[in-house]
């Protein structure tokens, strides 16, 4: 803190410092802004007298002038004002904001542009859209705000990143955006470090036109994202706490014990099993597994503090934040807890030379268990888990005799052992059991992101800057297992604890140097450039210690005296990943009206071989601002108008290191000898392929932007993206005998759609009014895989389904759901016996009544694996969010919603091999007799006509969803109120996120990246209150 | 300190250049250390023998990952259901197990998982002849190539029947020409591959501390005769002539050192591997440290069978049970094999009765899929047994897998005899006597019975089904159909894109 202090003085004394004039007359006044707030360090400058002074703290000046001069009065974001002086010795100023429309600035890459005269399809989040909103992630702020993105959170426990889709699937690999964060590239693992109260402004990267300017990477989209600088003048204190509770917003409908026990006895009979529980009324409910994990008041923390400000020569930004979340799925093993600390300066170092830096830095702890995996856990638990054991198991006998009586079971406060399943074991667990083995388990990571740069300006114009970016991240875990005991096929014996430490580093150098120069209303704008681009530079280390003499994780540490025997260890080194660049840029236009921009990219990466290192990535784009032609007449309807077209080819090497290379492999080992100990075995990986190279995306994107009736922004994209020789893993034939498979460039996928954005923004009356809506609308379809090849093997996995659930076929969109089609239920043996093929016999003679009719889409008379049809899309075709802000007096009400269409979810969540798992209350309406259902088929142990083993499109429930995200009201107190504090502005507000989700989907939440519910943490309802103050 | 505006410009080119000199080659990196390149490998001894172990890595195949030989065998026998938790827990099995084992359904790794043991030997067997090492073991190491190549085939060859074969590296402008050969050519190249290896390898394996698991001559020859014995073109007087060479007299001591255990159970006691009566064994260890990201790929080295035939979450509440480690319940023996053994002496060591043991409430477990109550005891898991080492003791299992053994070459030459004469009722005389059984006379029928008795659940009964042509009518209520079950369907992958066309019926 008292470096800050020395910090903030300096500036302060800057600031004061008035410079003192002879022989004129002394002028004095107060600046203030249309609110009539001071404003401290505005210029004024004394025409005549090449010379100026800045306003104090108060915003009052004070300086010598020539009695008939005059005073102009300028201050970054206000237009400029001038007064004669004409002898007067008191002049007050009142500045009023610029207009934000017009002069709205949008980073591009390697600098920023006039929005009005940008070519590409840009869209752009900014600060002043997310104030006070307490949003956790940097994704977050996008998803529903800026057309052409989906974004779908991956899990809803706190800290979790979400899936990022920029204009669609781009590849079958990677799809992942290009971060850039100030400058540096970031993986996307690597964002969630960033405050959200940090961002000055993300803007999206869309078309090609505007990608290409990061050339091999950008393929998949680019997210620009620019931190907050401080102002000159005007030192601003800015404060943000809020503080409030989560519960889950929706749990599944599980049977009861009652329910349960029917309809495992159903089962059962039906595959001439004994039965389980003859009374199934004695039950009762049973356990309610959901409740005993969820919790409804996790507790939410986060506080923001900012400092800027400085002067002509200097500003500088300086912020603290931290974020503290509970999870509302097993809270003990669920929270996430960060710290940031940010420092941003530029320094004018002389007329010519500025200096400028960032740099962030955060600590990230993170406590959680994996979710969405049907192979156990404590979601999964809760789901697959019968109701009729118990939580905890009370009755003294039994609680004392097998199973409770082995090492590890653990028992609550009481003494009473958590309850163990006769029915459902495997990796089902009780939850409460299984949260015992995860406490004070965590991960943890530091990450420091930075850049500095140096910029020369020798002439007016000209611009040199060399820039210096750096990612360092430390990342690892702690982690303690106790003897446990949850049921004899899962179970520990022998405690550890183990430890991991790595270390993540990259780094790049650019250079550009840019001429602005305008002729006779010709504007030029000529970027060239060079980056050099290192990342993956990383290792680790990892060790065990098993045996701690220990029974608890309190206990736990590595100070034991283990002995060696009893310590495993690892390490690895990453393989650096190096890029080089050479970059140009060409924005000219006439008058404003019109526009041109041409990018040039030539990127080299060290993941190709020889003949393919390098690859040029060119764009080309134009625009016309109609609405400023002589024949565009002045019109109510149309304000104004642009259009604008651009075609670009970008590219990816998203693929892994040395692909080109045939290297060999380890882990094929033997034991040989009778010590027991393992010989290692190497032998060739796959095929090298010496020819791979970039995946190359051309698009075509052609729009408009256009002001409406004066209040309106639309703005309007329709584009083309093609994406060729896709990097992909080639499955070869098994006789080939190739452990792993070698890349290929095969594969071409089109996107196609449209972006739409509307913005409205009228005061009516002490009303303002302030709506954003857009929507985007994506084809997907995958259109070569290969000669002679018409889809890809593999796919999604479920269970131990033979069969992949989805397929990457031609004509088709990227990773289709693939499966069986119903068609209807048998009622009866003589509906059975009518499905029959041309010679007569059964298509189904497994069936019987209850059970599904599969289509026989083949019409070969039997029911195979090529009866599968294309049964859905996990993409959905419409992705739209909606906003409204409506400010009166010092009231403030935001409501946000997002949501999508379109899109199929394939609900997984029950365990087919466990039979004993519990359904959710769906089963309630299966088929029992003729005439009962004719979806949900009869309950069978063995089902032998497959109806749940088969993937079918009884897994598939729409995805379709619309959810109220933000509603937001705030009140800010009058002025008048807290001016004598210093305050500027003082706010409280209520905010509730997500507190109305409309979707048919019946699983716990419709928000998910990946199409394949296998139990997600759900997403939380939460309530906030929040205070902003602003001095 | 006023500059002219030319050294600022001066100075920032000069970083420019500076750094745009670092050209092409900052974008060669190097290869990873740990993760040697093709062309660089193979130097010496020691790197080829990690060629040599990654070809006899491929052997886990009978008993390593949940696509095991041995308990999918088991299952489309008369003797074991497929079992697990559910109908649909392990399609592969459960698939074969009911006959409606389809090409998508046969897990591909029982196909590619031999090709990648014969593209291993084929990759070595190029390599060898410019590696600079001691020539006999040059030998030794290529003669243990060509046989287990000749081994990998022999499997694909009586599951697919059908199927490529692969006697050198593949040229990629090749890769999707190939055709399946004819099963004759097959196993002519079997017959000769494993000829050849015989004579190069040592008799038997005297280091046994460094070298037990290797290939010895008697491996190989017992071998070829079982090969001789499956052979298609009826080559059982060649399969006997090998196999007597392996046997010598019955119930004594071969030329190799081989002789029959002579308490049966004690070739289930883990820590008998490598015992008198092994012949090829496959290794197992419990420290290989396997977790399940890494289990079935190759760098685990736990035997599965223990786990998948364990007893679902099984629970003991008087100590006079059985100490078991719970598993998967894969296998259950059916009520007719339960009722041929039960009076057989060998039933104790066969066949765990949680049946009775739950009777005498002793025990509670979850009857799985099929339950019968009749578990495999060769292979039962002990919670003694479980591995404590790194990783998933589940996964660590180190109980070794005797593939061929010595009462099994004896009932092999007895059945290559015709079932008929003095020798092969001395052999058949000799297994029944070890367990106190008296002699019956000797046929084909007795020898098969005798066979499915001593070998229940190590996965040679479908074979032996088979391989005599009963499995039609032995399996025919299990749904087996003639003329197609006898070989399983080429997996749905291999038949994409390839020449590779589908077995009949499939």
């Amino acid at each position: 803190m008292k470096l800050t202090k020395l910090f903030m003085l300096c500036f302060l004394s800057l600031l004061f410092s008035v410079y003192g004039q002879a022989q004129d007359i002394v002028v004095k006044g107060k600046i203030v802004d249309e609110k009539g707030f001071s404003i401290p360090g505005a210029t004024i400058l004394i025409k005549g007298a090449t010379k100026s002074t800045v306003s104090n703290i108060d915003g009052d000046y004070e300086t010598k002038a020539p009695r008939n001069g005059s005073l102009t009065v300028s201050y970054i974001g206000y237009n400029s004002v001038s007064e004669n002086i004409s002898g007067r010795t008191k002049i007050d100023f009142k500045l009023v904001l610029t207009s934000q429309e017009l002069q709205e600035i949008v980073v591009v890459g390697y600098g920023t542009q006039k929005k009005s005269v940008i070519t590409g399809s840009i869209s752009s989040v900014k600060a002043k859209d997310l104030e006070d909103l307490p949003i956790t992630r940097i994704e977050q702020s996008l998803q529903g705000r800026v057309s052409g993105v989906f974004i779908a959170a991956n899990s809803g426990a706190p800290g979790s990143s979400s899936t990022v889709r920029v204009r669609g699937i781009t590849s079958l690999g990677n799809n992942e955006p290009l971060w850039v964060i100030d400058g540096v590239i970031v993986d996307s693992g690597g964002i969630g470090f960033l405050n959200q109260s940090d961002i000055e402004s993300v803007e999206v990267l869309k078309d090609a036109a505007s990608q290409a300017i990061y050339g091999a990477r950008s393929a998949a989209g680019v997210i620009l994202i620019t931190t907050k600088k401080g102002k000159a003048g005007k030192m601003s204190v800015s404060y943000t706490g809020y503080t409030g509770f989560s519960s889950p917003a929706r749990k599944l409908k599980m049977l009861n014990a009652t329910e349960y026990a029917t309809l495992n006895n159903e089962s059962r009979a039906a595959s001439n099993l004994d039965i389980q529980f003859p009374n199934p009324e004695s039950y009762g409910v049973g356990t309610n597994w959901q409740d005993a994990i969820f919790n409804k008041s996790a507790f939410r923390l986060g506080h923001d503090v900012s400092i800027s400000g400085g002067n002509e020569k200097s500003t500088f930004y300086v912020s603290f934040g931290m974020l503290d979340q509970e999870g509302i799925v097993a809270t003990d093993v669920s929270s996430y807890n960060r710290k940031n600390i940010r420092l941003n300066s530029t320094h004018k170092i002389s007329k010519i030379f500025t200096f400028g830096q960032t740099l962030g830095y955060s600590r990230e702890k993170n406590i959680g268990f994996g979710s969405n995996n049907e192979f156990g856990g404590v979601l999964s638990s809760a789901i697959n888990l019968d109701p009729i054991t118990p939580l905890v198991e009370t009755d003294p006998t039994k609680a004392n005799a097998s199973p409770y009586n082995n090492a590890g079971v653990f028992r609550d406060s009481h003494g009473n052992p958590y309850g163990i399943s006769r029915y459902v074991a495997q990796e089902m667990s009780n939850p409460l059991a299984n949260m015992q083995t995860m406490l004070g388990n965590y991960g943890w990571s530091d990450n420091f992101v930075g850049n500095a740069y140096l910029e020369a300006e020798p002439i007016k114009g000209l611009k040199f800057r060399s820039t210096m970016g750096a990612k360092l991240a430390y990342y690892g875990g702690e982690s303690f297992t106790p003897v446990f005991f949850f049921n004899s096929s899962n179970s520990n014996s022998i405690n550890n604890l183990s430890s991991s430490n790595n270390r993540g580093f990259g780094w790049n150098i650019e250079n550009t140097a840019s001429y602005a120069k305008s002729i006779f209303n010709h504007n030029f704008t000529v970027l060239i450039g060079q980056g050099h681009y290192v990342d993956n530079i990383t290792n680790g280390k990892g060790v065990t210690y098993r045996n701690l003499p220990i029974t608890s994780y309190k206990d736990a540490s590595f100070n034991y005296g283990t002995p060696q025997a009893d310590i495993d260890g690892y390490a690895y080194v990453g393989s650096e990943r190096v890029v080089n660049s050479y970059f140009s840029r060409l924005n000219y236009d006439f008058k404003e009206k019109y526009l041109v921009t041409g990018i040039i990219r030539r990127d080299g990466s060290s993941r190709f071989g020889s003949n393919n290192k390098y690859g040029t990535f060119p764009s080309f784009s134009l625009g016309w601002v109609v609405s400023k032609e002589e024949f565009w007449k002045e019109n109510k309807f149309v304000n104004q108008l642009k259009l604008r077209g651009g075609y670009g080819v970008t590219g990816s090497d998203a693929i892994g290191d040395f692909k080109y290379l045939s290297t060999i492999g380890g882990g094929r080992n033997y034991t040989v000898g009778t010590s027991g100990s393992v010989t290692v075995g190497f032998s060739p990986n796959a095929p090298s392929n010496p020819d791979l190279k970039w995946e190359e995306t051309s698009q075509l994107n052609i729009g408009f932007e256009a002001r409406l009736f004066q209040d309106f922004n639309l703005s309007f994209d329709l584009y083309n993206k093609k994406t060729t020789g896709i990097l992909q893993d080639i499955e070869l034939p098994g006789y080939l005998g190739s452990t792993g498979n070698p890349s290929a460039n095969i594969a071409d996928i089109l996107n196609k759609g449209f972006d739409l954005e509307l913005g409205y923004k009228k005061k009516i009356g002490a009303f303002n009014i302030a709506a954003n809506a857009n929507v985007s609308y994506l084809q997907n379809e995958v259109t070569f895989l290969g000669n002679g090849i018409t889809f890809l093997s593999g796919g999604a996995g479920y269970q131990a389904s033979t069969y992949p659930l989805t397929r990457t076929q031609v004509g088709q969109t990227v990773n289709s759901f693939y499966g069986f089609q119903t068609d209807g239920i048998f009622q009866n043996q003589a509906e059975v016996n009518a499905y029959t093929n041309p010679t007569g016999s059964l298509i189904q003679p497994n069936a019987a009544p209850g059970d599904f009719r599969w289509k026989d889409n083949d019409g070969d008379g039997a029911i195979t694996e090529k009866d599968r049809a294309f049964i859905g899309s996990p993409l959905p075709d419409y992705t739209f969010g909606l906003t409204l802000n409506i400010e009166y007096k010092g009231f403030d009400v935001l409501a946000f919603g997002q949501g999508v269409t379109g899109n199929k979810i394939f609900q997984g969540l029950r365990r087919l091999d466990i039979a004993n798992a519990n359904y959710q209350t769906t089963a309630l309406g299966r088929w029992t007799g003729e005439g009962t259902s004719n979806t949900f088929p009869r309950l069978t142990n063995n089902d032998p006509n497959n109806n749940f083993s088969n993937p079918s499109n009884f897994y598939l429930q729409d995805g379709d969803y619309f959810r109220i995200k933000t509603i937001q009201v705030g009140y800010s107190l009058p002025v008048t109120a807290i001016e004598h504090a210093g305050m500027s502005r003082a706010r409280i507000y209520v905010t509730g996120e997500n507190l109305f989700t409309f979707t048919k989907y019946t699983g716990f939440d419709p928000e998910i990246g990946g199409g394949i519910d296998k139990g997600y943490y759900p997403q939380a309802k939460t309530v906030l209150v929040g205070l902003n103050v602003q001095f | 300190m006023k500059l002219k505006n030319s050294s600022y410009l001066f100075f920032v080119l000069g970083i420019l250049l500076s750094v745009t000199s670092c050209s092409d080659e900052t974008l060669n990196v190097e290869p990873p250390k740990g993760t040697p390149l093709e062309e660089n490998y193979y130097q010496n001894e020691a790197e080829a023998y990690t060629g040599l172990i990654a070809v006899y890595d491929i052997l886990n195949k009978q008993s390593g990952g949940f696509d095991n030989f041995i308990t999918m065998l088991n299952a489309g026998s008369d003797d074991h259901y497929a079992g697990g938790g559910s109908a649909t827990d392990g399609a592969g099995m459960q698939s074969f197990s009911n006959y409606t084992i389809s090409s998508s359904t046969i897990p591909t790794s029982f196909w590619r998982h031999y090709y990648q043991g014969i593209f291993r030997a084929n990759t070595l067997l190029e390599k060898l002849p410019n590696i600079p090492m001691d020539a006999a073991k040059k030998a030794r190491f290529r003669a243990e190539c060509i046989a287990l190549r000749a081994y990998f085939h022999f499997e694909l060859v009586r599951c697919f029947k059908n199927v490529p074969l692969i006697t050198s590296l593949i040229p990629a402008s090749e890769i999707y020409s190939v055709k399946q050969a004819q099963p004759e050519a097959i196993y002519a190249q079997i017959e000769k591959d494993l000829a050849e290896a015989m004579d190069a390898l040592p008799f038997k394996i005297t280091n046994t501390t460094e070298e037990s698991g290797r290939w010895s001559k008697g491996t190989v020859q017992a071998l070829l005769g079982k090969v001789y014995l499956y052979d298609p073109s009826n080559k059982k007087a060649l399969a006997a002539t090998e196999l007597a060479a392996v046997n010598g007299t019955p119930g004594g001591i071969s030329q190799y050192g081989y002789k029959l255990l002579s308490n049966f159970s004690d070739l289930w006691v883990i820590s008998n591997k490598f015992n008198s009566e092994s012949i090829l064994e496959i290794s197992h260890t419990d420290q290989g440290n396997t977790g399940w990201g890494n289990w079935g790929s190759g760098s685990d080295e736990g035997n599965s069978i223990n786990q998948m035939v364990g007893i679902r979450n099984y629970n003991r509440s008087s100590f006079s049970a059985p100490d078991y480690a719970a598993g998967w319940s894969f296998n259950p023996f059916t009520d007719a094999f339960y009722d041929i053994i039960k009076t057989d002496p060998r039933f104790a060591a066969t066949v765990a009765d949680l049946k009775s043991l739950e009777a005498q409430g002793k025990i509670t477990y979850e009857h799985g899929y099929q339950d019968t109550g009749y578990y495999l005891k060769k292979f039962m898991p002990m919670k003694s047994d479980f591995s404590t080492n790194g990783g998933n003791g589940e996964l660590n299992y180190k109980q070794n897998i005797m593939v061929i053994r010595l009462a099994d070459t004896y009932l092999m030459e007895a059945e290559a005899l015709g079932g008929t004469g003095a020798r092969a009722q001395a052999l058949l005389d000799a297994v029944r006597a070890r367990v106190g059984l008296p002699t019956i006379p000797v046929s084909i029928d007795i020898i098969l019975a005798e066979r499915r008795l001593e070998f229940a659940g190590e996965g040679h009964r479908w074979f032996d089904l088979v391989r005599t042509g009963r499995a039609a009518k032995v399996l025919a209520s299990r749904g087996f159909i003639a003329g197609k079950n006898e070989i399983w369907p080429i997996p749905l992958k291999e038949l994409e894109n390839t020449q590779i066309v589908q077995n009949p019926n499939y």
